[in-house]
């Protein structure tokens, strides 16, 4: 069965109140990346997905997880 | 004078880009077909300037597609827009764009043995696929990437 990489970003950026915009320049990507990740279109690297996880001031792990 | 930060900058340059990796796509493919529905393979002086004309267009979009782009921009800005997914959509438009010029190579290959085909034309031919299917895939892909926002 097919694996995907899923999370919780777009909740999570809702709840501190962040735009798409602002998440990506605490990060250091554009808006394009941070919507295709919400999105499921794009899986991010380990190191975006730390970045984004220390960003939202959560750990990595609850951020994402592996959905079957 | 504006106050554009360096994202805001780069998210409006993204989003012009994939406006612009569209038009240029359909544009150098129309082109191509333009080409061999006229070709008659006799030599005209027309025709050098058009093979010129696509050699150096053909140049640029290669060039396009495998840099960051944006030359006359800063460093930061081309930095920015140049991040992990667009890194990722490059790398796919790049395997699409392989895929097809091979395809075509073999489509070439077995169209020679039934009609003669020139050194030529079968590099315009796969030249023509190759770049022109992965400017049309990276265009497809960046104009996703900004949907639903």
């Amino acid at each position: 069965m097919a694996e995907r990489l899923a999370n919780a970003l777009k909740e999570r950026r809702g709840e501190l109140g962040l735009t798409q915009a602002e998440l990506a320049d605490r990060v250091g990507v554009t808006r394009k990346t941070i919507n295709t990740v919400e999105n499921g279109v794009f899986t991010p690297s380990a190191l975006l997905a730390i970045k984004l996880a220390k960003a939202l001031s959560v750990p990595v792990e609850t951020l994402f997880w592996v959905e079957r | 004078m504006t106050d554009e930060t360096i994202a805001e900058k780069a998210e409006r340059l993204t989003q012009r880009r994939a406006r612009v990796l569209f038009a240029l796509a359909v544009l150098y493919l129309a082109q191509q077909a333009s080409y061999f529905s006229r070709y008659d393979g006799a030599p005209r002086t027309v025709d050098a300037v058009k093979i010129s004309a696509w050699l150096v267009l053909s140049i640029v979009m290669l060039i396009g597609i495998t840099t960051k782009g944006f030359w006359f921009q800063p460093k930061e800005v081309r930095d920015l827009i140049d991040d992990e997914n667009t890194r990722a959509n490059r790398t796919a438009a790049m395997r699409a764009g392989f895929f097809l010029a091979m395809l075509a190579a073999i489509g070439t290959y077995v169209l020679t043995m039934f009609e003669p085909v020139s050194g030529r034309e079968a590099v315009h031919i796969i030249l023509s696929v190759g770049i022109g299917a992965a400017l049309l895939r990276l265009a497809i892909l960046e104009r996703n990437a900004h949907r639903n926002g």
